[in-house]
């Protein structure tokens, strides 16, 4: 096999790895300032008398606040790399490692400072609940909410630049991707956000607020407040949470992402490999064509596994755990 | 007009330094906001300064526009509408410069404006799609208007960006420099969160429209620092580097203003601001 096409399928698993963290630390970072996690519950919680000490981080959904950071970060690190790529020819990877950390630092700066206003805001705002602004939350929320998307946003803006030099990088830059940083990082940013919004919230629900209930269903909506207030030990603050998502909820986010990434580029690859697409891009022809056909038919077969697997699992648990009663 | 806030601010003693009232009334904001901004749309040699003056002031008004279409009770939905205006922009915006080339004299396009328009007339419809009794029948007060509105501040900023980050309001250009070089990905995002998350991070029944309009300006200042950067880089501005410069102290001293003007109104105007506390104990 050619060096090429083993070097973009090691690039293709750098990035499936890359990822992997960046949607754990996303899942992370929504736990830790109760963005999509249990956010419904810690605004509810002050309206049905539940004060509490929880951080407000209401910076719309999660996809758009994450396609903000990173394209912030994208944008500051393509600019900075027009800048650096011309001193070291050659050695372009030189600019990159100074470029990439600077932007995404910028893009945490714009994260904290949105943090700072949506908590601020909305406890303002429910003056007529008495839900003071404690100032500790406030302070001691931000730094951790920053390191963790500062990890998600420099996982993504790495993703991307990787992406937009993908042919560069394994040696025929006829592969390099079409679109620029920013776009890229935009892209990444709303799928790393859709997946860590959708997958892995095993904070609230069966896992943890209604433990004493068979798969944690039925109790009225007026308690939901109540996850917000007390822990195992003393007053719950989100520091409790990620530490608790930490065990199981993030990495599984996590792994949702790297999988989808993974199957998704490796099917395109093996699929361009067997169509005779690689390493050298022919013009576009009945080539491209079975390439394609390669890529989709591997895609569905991926799809089917994944179904079966899933049925044979599902069907593993309710025999061991028995009928699940809300049905 | 307004509900439940128009009794909080009575009630409110307005504390020194923490009022902004410019200009009081929604009507005179979108008229102020949208006269102003279309004619530095318009005009496109103008420094970049000024051009930051009008987005902020159009930004404030689609800010506005956000707030009156969901006021009447949209939790959740705020961002999508937030979105919703930014996407009538990016239309509004192509359609303006498709046509911008038709009665250009010099550096200015009066044509441009076409698109505003037409994105207005689009989100009156929509709102009377949405609200008619005849078709979905929502019913929310006042959307129409508040649609109408939506599209046109949503079109007026991002030609105020194009217009800031090439200098030019030419198809070509805004082309090359915006849309090849992805820059149209900040523009977008910027946008939406300048229009949604203001009144997305006061949602609550105690929301003041003062206090929103505050988090508005902060982050229209974040914008014009993160504009003023591109204009660095990209380097087309006919100014030199002085107007990119000039943008980036404009953007962050209106930031820092606003944002400490926010926070302090916040914690003035909270139920009560404590250092650290122990959580109310229900009986």
């Amino acid at each position: 096999m050619p060096i090429e096409v083993v070097l973009l399928f090691a690039w293709m698993l750098v990035i499936a790895f890359l990822a992997f963290i960046a949607c754990t630390f996303e899942d992370l970072e929504s736990d830790m300032g109760s963005q999509s996690n249990p956010n419904s519950q810690v605004q509810l919680a002050a309206q049905v008398g539940q004060v509490n000490r929880f951080f407000n981080k209401a910076i719309s959904g999660e996809p758009l606040s994450n396609a903000m950071y990173c394209v912030t970060a994208g944008t500051i690190a393509w600019l900075l790399l027009r800048q650096f790529e011309p001193l070291v020819p050659g050695e372009e990877w030189k600019a990159a490692v100074l470029a990439i950390p600077i932007g995404v630092l910028a893009a945490t700066m714009i994260n904290m400072i949105f943090s700072a206003t949506s908590h601020c805001g909305r406890t303002a705002a429910q003056k007529r609940f008495q839900q003071p602004i404690y100032l500790d939350v406030l302070y001691g929320h931000l730094v951790p909410i920053g390191a963790h998307a500062f990890m998600t946003t420099f996982c993504i803006t790495c993703i991307a630049y990787i992406q937009s030099n993908i042919g560069t990088l394994s040696g025929n830059p006829a592969l390099n991707h079409p679109f620029a940083l920013p776009l890229l990082g935009f892209i990444w940013g709303i799928t790393v956000g859709a997946i860590g919004s959708s997958t892995g919230d095993v904070h609230y629900g069966a896992e943890r607020e209604f433990q004493d209930r068979p798969f944690g269903e039925g109790k009225r909506v007026v308690y939901h407040g109540k996850i917000t207030r007390y822990a195992e030990c003393g007053v719950r603050t989100q520091k409790d949470i990620a530490g608790f998502c930490l065990k199981f909820g993030a990495p599984c986010t996590g792994m949702t992402f790297g999988l989808i990434i993974l199957f998704e580029s490796w099917r395109s690859m093996v699929g361009m490999q067997l169509g005779g697409f690689l390493p050298a891009l022919p013009a576009f022809t009945a080539t491209g064509d079975m390439a394609a056909i390669f890529g989709i038919v591997l895609g569905l077969l991926i799809v089917a596994a994944l179904m079966v697997g899933n049925l044979v699992f599902v069907k593993w648990v309710r025999k061991k755990y028995g009928p699940f009663v809300g049905v | 007009m307004t509900v439940t806030p128009a009794v909080i601010e009575e009630e409110e003693p307005t504390k020194k330094g923490l009022s902004f009232k410019f200009p009081p009334e929604e009507t005179e904001m979108g008229l102020i906001a949208g006269i102003i901004g279309a004619v530095i749309v318009i005009f496109t040699g103008l420094p970049a300064v000024i051009k930051g003056v009008g987005l902020l002031l159009v930004l404030l008004w689609g800010m506005d526009s956000v707030r009156k279409t969901s006021k009447y009770g949209l939790g959740t939905g705020v961002p999508s509408i937030g979105v919703l205006g930014t996407g009538y922009g990016v239309v509004g915006a192509l359609m303006g410069l498709a046509v911008a080339e038709y009665g250009r004299v010099g550096q200015l396009y009066p044509a441009v404006l076409v698109g505003v328009i037409v994105m207005g007339a689009i989100g009156l419809v929509s709102g009377i799609f949405a609200n008619g009794e005849k078709f979905i029948a929502m019913k929310i007060p006042r959307l129409e208007r508040a649609m109408m509105e939506l599209g046109m501040a949503g079109t007026l900023a991002i030609l105020l960006e194009c217009s800031i980050l090439t200098g030019s309001l030419s198809f070509a250009a805004v082309v090359n420099n915006v849309m090849n070089t992805g820059l149209i990905a900040l523009l977008f995002i910027f946008n939406c969160f300048a229009m949604l998350h203001p009144y997305n991070a006061c949602l609550g029944p105690d929301e003041r429209r003062e206090r929103t309009r505050m988090c508005a300006v902060e982050i229209s200042g974040l914008i014009c620092v993160l504009l003023g950067l591109a204009m660095i880089g990209l380097g087309t501005s006919p100014y030199g580097i002085l107007d990119g410069v000039s943008m980036i102290v404009f953007g962050a001293i209106v930031w820092v203003v606003y944002f400490r003007m926010f926070i302090k109104a916040c914690m003035d105007e909270c139920y009560e601001t404590v250092g650290t506390g122990i959580i109310k104990t229900l009986e």
